[in-house]
C-alpha cells in the first residue's frame, strides 16, 4: 500500500461521522460504507445495498501488504452477502452470514490481472453489553491466497440508547494466511457509534493503528 | 335538549377519530443495536399513516404515532418488521401521546 493511499484511508476513518458489530447487511433498504486500515497489512473499503434485511449486493476494494515480505496484491471485487440465520432473542441477536464474489487483482508478484474468488462467512452474538464475532474471508486466484480470520470480543461498559452513543471496548485476534504476516495479531479497539454511525480505532500487540468507520443509511 | 346531546353521542360514535387509536406500541425481540432501530424506523416511517416513530432499544419497544383517524393493520405491521429481520411479539394500541412515549423512554425528540 502506498504511503497516499495509506494517509486517504486515515482520512476517511477520521472523517466518516461514525459505526457494535460490523455486518455486511445493515437493514432492508439500507447502504453500508466501510473503510478499515488494518495496521498496515490489510487497507479494504467496501460498500454494499441490501434490498431485503437477509442479503446485501456491492463490492469492495482490499490492499494487502505483507508484513514479511516486499509482496503487496490489490484486489477490486463484487460481492454478495446473505443471512443463512438469525435467532431474534428476548434481549440478544445472533446472526450467520456467508459471502460470495469474484473480482480482479493486480500485484508485484505477479503480472497482469488475475482473477479473483471470494468466499467468506460470519457467525456472531450481541447484546447491548456483550458481543462476539468469528469471521473468515478468503481471497483466491491461480496467484496467490489469502484469507484472513478475525475474533472479536467486546463488552459495552453502559447499555446505549438509540439516540446515545455507544461505546464497546473491543480485543481483537487476527490471522493472516498466504505470507501476509506471521503468527496472531491482537489487538485493543475503542469503539463508539451512534444511529448509522460508527467509528473505532486501536493498536496491536506489534504497536500498529488498526482503524475502521462505517456508515449506514 | 336531550334529542341533541343523543345526536351528539351517536355522531361521536360513528367518528373513525373517536374510535381509533392515537398510537401503536409494538414489542420487538432481537432488538439490541442502533442499527436495528435505524432499519425498524426507516421501515415504519414508509407507511402513509404514520405520523411519527420512537424506538427504545431499552424497553425493546417500537411505538408509531398515526396520523389523525389512520391506522396500520396488525398483518402489515408484523410483516413490516419480519421483513425488517425482527420478531413482533406484542402489538398494542392506546391513545398515549407519543411525546409521552418519548419521555417516558427518555428521548428527545431528534
Amino acid at each position: 500500500m502506498t504511503r497516499r493511499s495509506c494517509v486517504l484511508a486515515g482520512m476517511l476513518v477520521l472523517a466518516a461521522p461514525g459505526f457494535a458489530l460490523a455486518k455486511p447487511i445493515a437493514f432492508a433498504d439500507g447502504t453500508t460504507v466501510m473503510l478499515e486500515y488494518g495496521a498496515g497489512t490489510m487497507t479494504e473499503a467496501q460498500v454494499f445495498y441490501a434490498p431485503e434485511f437477509n442479503y446485501s449486493v456491492g463490492g469492495g476494494h482490499v490492499e494487502f501488504d505483507s508484513a514479511i515480505s516486499p509482496e503487496t496484491v490489490r484486489i477490486t471485487y463484487a460481492r454478495l452477502n446473505y443471512l443463512v440465520q438469525r435467532w431474534n432473542l428476548e434481549s440478544a441477536q445472533a446472526n450467520v452470514y456467508a459471502w460470495g464474489g469474484a473480482g480482479g487483482a493486480t500485484g508485484n508478484t505477479f503480472a497482469g490481472t488475475q482473477g479473483v474468488v471470494n468466499a467468506g462467512g460470519q457467525a456472531d452474538y450481541e447484546t447491548r453489553r456483550v458481543y462476539a464475532s468469528l469471521k473468515t474471508d478468503l481471497q483466491r486466484s491461480s496467484a496467490f491466497s489469502v484469507r484472513v480470520d478475525t475474533l472479536q470480543l467486546g463488552i459495552a461498559p453502559y447499555e446505549h440508547e438509540y439516540n446515545q452513543i455507544a461505546t464497546w471496548f473491543v480485543v481483537q485476534a487476527r490471522e493472516y494466511t498466504g505470507g501476509i504476516q506471521h503468527g496472531v495479531e491482537s489487538a485493543f479497539l475503542l469503539r463508539f457509534f451512534r444511529g448509522g454511525t460508527w467509528i473505532e480505532a486501536g493498536v496491536t500487540n506489534g504497536g500498529k493503528v488498526q482503524a475502521m468507520a462505517m456508515y449506514n443509511f | 335538549m336531550n334529542r341533541y346531546r343523543f345526536l351528539l353521542i351517536a355522531l361521536l360514535s360513528l367518528s373513525p377519530i373517536a374510535v381509533r387509536a392515537a398510537t401503536i406500541e409494538m414489542h420487538v425481540n432481537g432488538l439490541v443495536c442502533a442499527f436495528c432501530a435505524q432499519g425498524i424506523e426507516k421501515k415504519l416511517r414508509k407507511f402513509p399513516q404514520t405520523a411519527d416513530v420512537v424506538v427504545s432499544l431499552e424497553q425493546r419497544l417500537v411505538a408509531v404515532a398515526l396520523k389523525d383517524g389512520q391506522d396500520i393493520p396488525d398483518a402489515e405491521l408484523r410483516k413490516a418488521l419480519t421483513n425488517a429481520g425482527y420478531t413482533v411479539t406484542t402489538i398494542e394500541r392506546n391513545d398515549t401521546p407519543i411525546a409521552t412515549i418519548r419521555s417516558q423512554v427518555g428521548q428527545a425528540k431528534p
